[in-house]
């Protein structure tokens, strides 16, 4: 499989890179920070194949590093080292088509995970297979996406698919195993209308994981939980089940109004759903949860693009997202079948995320500013569990491009923000909880409710040969987060390659 | 144009509609255990300590608020582990009252309907 990937890279690299184009005005229409208004309009891939002007190429060599002092999230581990090579392409047919395409694989190490034994802790958790020892993991990640759009007339009408393949294991007891496989789809279109385009896709994805945690020291064998939030576990089916998978996916609808000239007001509308049902593999597939992800969001903004490569932005978004968890109730058993006889509402979440960013950009450099406000709300029903916080945050993010001589390129970016704990609020039933449970979520809510100080700085230089449609890049970063409980976490970014 | 809108709004408002997360909110019951003696005996009155252990969450009720021969309480849908132990008053055939120690249990036990749900369990005496 992994030669098959690596073939995949090799050929996407040559049978691209000769026909493709390299350009500093490619460069900079790929990377610049103004990209970061069009985000969510890229998931559109009619509107993807019509994004950009320029074709642009790129084969990476990279590592990122991340350490933390102190793990800010427990399951997700005090850092990790995945280097990993990637080659991304966006290509012009002709005057009416675009084909864009990625190809990856990433292998390394996440450290000191705990209370976590399932892979895509963000996408799963509260509902993770979980223990107290916990240890170093190894990842592995093959990614492949290819997108193509044309239009016709006025119409615009694109394809994408994205599929991710990842396990993730541990050597050492207790030796976690999570295989993933997640399939997504998406299909838009596009109609120019009048100075107007208008938007619409359709995402569909297919989401499996299977997951198991093995003891080879009999001695040494420890209870894995089946987690169910705010520091719960499902009893029953904790200790010694261990074989579990993940059955999910979801569909998101995406709507988008943007000025074909990059002049006027702007807009998207995102509604996703998706669901995650836990299963235990030992008992005939008993379903023991149901996660249900429900999000909305939404932008409205201005934009204006002068003759003189002046721009400038304004924007206020908005993000809902609802998580609710359902726990199955099993009956009594029969040849290792459970019957369910109840299904309970049991976990719910609410996330906000508002804020309003503003934009600026002339000639060669670009900043962006951001403020806004989030918040959680997270409850386990009985017994009544609650863990909230809220934080206003600002950002400001600068980008530079420098030509210092003709055949090179600096690509300068530098980011700083702040997110200031407005209310936070933890109730437990304490007695009736033991030990490590009530130390891990003083631990959750401590980090969750904190202040954070985020500081980096990334640069890009690209050197480019005359008469030729190759050159050569490295780009080195760095980010320190600031936590207010005395901690911190160094994320470091290094990668080398060729454009083309 | 206008046709291709309404259709459109039809479409997400079914789109939205059918993304909903079934939500089951209504998670308690009710339980009513009684305690029987055969029919030759009569119980009038129960002093006891009833323990309902949920076999899934192993959380544990307590109850000794016995109305005549029964026990009620709210508590979660689910499957239970009831043990009764205590003293009840009891008129026999012979037409005496005495006060005898019992126990009883249920390895196994389904509330999980609403309104009210019944479940009667037979005495051992101890004496």
């Amino acid at each position: 499989m992994k030669r098959l990937y690596l073939f995949i890279i090799i050929f996407m690299t040559f049978k691209i890179g000769a026909t493709a184009s390299n350009a500093d005005s490619a460069l900079v229409e790929h990377t610049s920070i103004d990209q970061l208004t069009m985000l969510e309009a890229m998931r559109n891939p009619a509107l993807h194949g019509s994004g950009y002007r320029t074709p642009f190429s790129q084969l990476s060599l990279g590592i990122d590093l991340l350490r933390q002092s102190q793990a800010f999230v427990l399951e997700k581990g005090t850092g990790y080292t995945l280097p990993y090579i990637k080659v991304d392409t966006y290509h012009h047919l002709n005057d009416r088509s675009a084909v864009w395409g990625s190809a990856s694989y990433m292998t390394g190490k996440q450290h000191n995970v705990k209370w976590n034994s399932t892979s895509d802790y963000d996408l799963l958790e509260p509902y993770v297979l979980a223990d107290t020892a916990g240890g170093d993991t190894h990842r592995e990640r093959y990614a492949i996406s290819g997108g193509y759009a044309t239009h016709i007339a006025r119409w615009q009408l694109g394809a994408e698919m994205l599929v991710r393949a990842e396990q993730e294991y541990r050597d050492r007891d207790p030796r976690m195993r999570g295989i993933v496989t997640d399939l997504t789809m998406r299909l838009g279109g596009g109609y120019d209308c009048g100075n107007y385009r208008l938007g619409a896709a359709v995402e569909a994805n297919i989401y499996k994981q299977t997951n198991s945690v093995a003891f080879y020291r009999e001695e040494g064998v420890i209870p894995e939980y089946q987690m169910t939030g705010l520091g719960t576990e499902y009893s029953r089916f904790s200790g010694d089940k261990r074989s579990l998978y993940y059955d999910g996916g979801g569909l998101a609808l995406l709507l988008h109004l943007s000025p074909a000239d990059h002049n006027g007001i702007y807009g998207d509308i995102s509604l996703d759903e998706h669901r995650y049902h836990r299963k235990l593999a030992e008992f005939n597939s008993m379903p023991l949860t149901d996660l249900y992800d429900e999000h909305v969001g939404g932008t409205i903004g201005w934009k204006r693009q002068t003759a003189s490569n002046r721009k400038m932005a304004s924007w206020a978004h908005v993000d809902y997202t609802r998580r609710t968890g359902n726990e199955h109730v099993g009956g009594t058993s029969d040849a290792r079948y459970f019957p369910v006889i109840a299904c309970l509402t049991m976990y719910k979440q609410h996330l906000f995320d508002a804020h309003t960013g503003f934009l600026y950009g002339k000639g060669k450099w670009s900043a962006m500013l951001k403020a806004g406000y989030r918040s959680s709300n997270e409850k386990y029903v009985y017994p009544r569990r609650q863990m909230d916080f809220s934080h206003v945050y600002g950002g400001l993010l600068g980008q530079c491009f420098l030509r210092p001589s003709g055949k090179l390129l600096l690509t300068m970016d530098a980011h700083a923000s702040l997110y200031f704990k407005t209310d936070d609020k933890l109730s437990l039933p304490v007695a009736n909880m033991s030990t490590p449970f009530i130390q891990l979520m003083q631990h959750k809510h401590e980090y969750a409710s904190a202040n954070y100080t985020d500081l980096g700085a990334k640069v890009r230089a690209d050197l480019a040969w005359k008469q030729s449609r190759y050159g050569l890049f490295a780009e080195a970063g760095c980010s320190v987060t600031l936590c207010s409980t005395r901690e911190h976490a160094t994320l470091i970014h290094g990668s080398v390659g060729i454009t083309f | 144009m206008k046709h291709h809108i309404l259709y459109f709004t039809l479409i997400v408002l079914v789109l939205t509609a059918a993304a909903c997360a079934p939500v089951e909110d209504d998670i308690f019951t009710t339980a009513r255990v009684t305690v029987a003696a055969g029919d030759e005996t009569v119980i009038t009155r129960v002093q006891a300590q009833a323990k309902l252990t949920n076999v899934n969450t192993r959380q544990v009720l307590s109850s000794a608020d016995f109305e005549g021969p029964s026990v009620t309480v709210e508590l979660l849908r689910g499957a239970y582990q009831i043990n009764i132990e205590g003293v009840v008053t009891c008129q026999q055939a012979d037409g005496q009252t005495r006060m005898r120690q019992f126990r009883c249990q249920s390895d196994y036990a389904e509330f999980v309907r609403d309104g009210v749900n019944d479940i009667t369990l037979n005495i051992i005496f101890l004496d």
